[in-house]
């Protein structure tokens, strides 16, 4: 007799050793991915209220060595990780300009090393975005009765697609490196299994470097379907028209 | 004293005005002593060839910059003497509508509410702005102006569903929606067909009769002698004749005027 199985029975029979068995506990995985998301997302918004500023002021004046600044900020865009992990650790140790701060091997010191890694990206492809805007609309803006903030904010309003690519690279290298955060942050993880400063890169670097190819592969998914997700959330609400 | 359509006249004295301006780019200068004034409830049409400084004569008058020469006055006050903020008080009464429509990326309504939504406070802005998250932010003035330019229905479409006219009749309405005392147009209609012309030349019509004073840069003279109270003839940056739209063009008084009105100019 063919026996027919429910949902609950499969996953009960059938999927139930792969469910006991799965590789690491949940709450080691939970607490990964929230540290990730705190460091990259805290990272990526202080890069944005600093880089879209910095892209506005750059892209609507003249001023002498304009070109070695654009230069300078497309460099910073391909700055090896690793050097930025490692100029942060510099800062923050006890004999750097940050080292009061005791933030050696925090989340904090992780946010400023993406931050460094993101903020040229995200004002490099906004400057790109705003400066792409005819004069015309600022023009019109202006002739309206706008003021400069005014004028600035339309201007942000119409790259509003270039600058969430902005944003949305800058979360993708941040959240995707490895190098600085391993060397400020140390990948710690407390005896009960408890995210410290590890986060989805450098537990996926740990967890294949132990031979625990499962738990990789699993953090990686877990690493992808953020990005998709961050991906569908910035395209719904940037990308719908008003 | 109230117009019958509740309009309330504007005091009919003084006006925007440019005296002895001279301004140039790099230098070369594009503006010559030129002393012109638009006064309320007139239209100037400013004619003359390309590139003989009619564009650069209206950014003045909007604004945009400070002469390098000369003055710009509204009602008599010197604007660039005036500190930021009374600048953009004045700046405020005065609106523009360029050659190409330049709108923003967004639908009819928020395009034609931009002038009103900026002239609010910061706390009125954010709630009026959830209010339109809602879909409830249609003020009237918006509609009226729309309803000037013959776009009363067309609030709700995206720009990009706009023909390039009708395109140029929202930035009209957007405009005269926050209802300036001035109304710059810097030629509104040089690429539009004869019935957006026409929408157009018939707002400009109602805006003077609303007591706006305008001016029009244009180098059609059939439209200039259509629709201007007053014309200003323009040419290497300097104003070589201005005065009442009948005797510019019947009887003017400079010689290359009048060679430029009868098409006799090669330039």
């Amino acid at each position: 007799m063919i026996e027919t199985l429910s949902a609950v029975d499969l996953v009960a029979r059938g999927f139930a050793p792969l469910v006991v068995d799965f590789p690491f506990e949940r709450h080691y995985v939970e607490s990964i991915v929230l540290v990730s998301l705190y460091v990259s997302l805290t990272a990526v918004a202080i890069s944005t209220l600093v880089g879209l500023p910095v892209a506005m002021l750059i892209g609507f004046s003249e001023f002498r060595g304009k070109g070695v600044v654009v230069a300078l900020i497309n460099t910073g865009m391909g700055f090896p990780s690793v050097v930025v992990g490692l100029l942060v650790l510099f800062a923050v140790s006890n004999q750097g300009p940050l080292g009061a701060f005791d933030l050696v091997f925090t989340t904090e010191a992780m946010i400023l090393s993406q931050f460094v890694l993101a903020t040229p990206v995200i004002t490099g492809v906004s400057l790109a975005a705003v400066t792409g805007i005819d004069d015309g609309v600022r023009d019109a803006a202006r002739a309206l009765g706008g003021t400069r903030i005014d004028v600035a904010l339309v201007t942000i309003k119409e790259a509003r697609y270039g600058v969430m690519t902005g944003v949305l690279a800058g979360l993708g290298r941040a959240v995707s490196e490895v190098g600085s955060v391993l060397i400020v942050g140390g990948n710690i993880a407390s005896a009960d299994g408890t995210s410290v400063t590890r986060t989805l890169t450098t537990a996926i670097q740990l967890e294949a470097r132990q031979g625990r190819f499962e738990t990789a592969l699993v953090l990686g998914a877990i690493l992808v379907a953020l990005v998709l997700v961050i991906n569908g959330i910035v395209l719904r609400f940037g990308g719908g028209r008003t | 004293m109230q117009r019958p359509d509740g309009v309330r006249p504007r005091q009919s004295t003084d006006g925007l005005a440019v005296s002895d301006v001279t301004h140039g780019f790099g230098d070369a200068d594009v503006l010559d002593s030129v002393t012109l004034s638009v006064r309320r409830g007139e239209t100037m049409a400013v004619i003359g060839p390309s590139g003989t400084g009619k564009t650069t004569l209206l950014r003045l008058l909007a604004m945009f910059h400070e002469p390098d020469e000369g003055h710009v006055a509204v009602d008599d006050a010197d604007v660039w003497g005036l500190s930021e903020r009374e600048r953009l008080r004045v700046r405020r009464r005065v609106g523009m509508v360029f050659q190409e429509p330049a709108l923003f990326d967004a639908s009819v309504l928020r395009n034609v509410s931009y002038g009103l939504h900026i002239r609010r406070g910061w706390r009125e802005r954010l709630r009026s702005w959830a209010a339109r998250v809602r879909g409830g932010d249609r003020r009237r003035a918006v509609t009226e102006a729309l309803a000037v330019v013959g776009l009363a229905d067309a609030g709700t479409q995206h720009v990009d569903a706009l023909s390039g006219g009708e395109a140029q009749r929202v930035s009209f309405a957007r405009a005269l929606a926050y209802d300036p005392d001035f109304l710059l147009l810097d030629e509104p209609t040089s690429d539009l067909d004869p019935r957006n012309t026409a929408a157009i030349e018939a707002a400009i019509d109602t805006a003077r009769s609303r007591g706006l004073g305008v001016a029009v840069a244009t180098h059609d003279m059939n439209q200039a002698e259509r629709i201007a109270d007053r014309v200003a003839v323009m040419l290497d940056g300097r104003v070589i004749e201005c005065g009442p739209a009948d005797r510019v063009f019947n009887d003017p008084g400079d010689e290359r005027a009048r060679e430029f009105i009868d098409g006799e100019l090669v330039y």
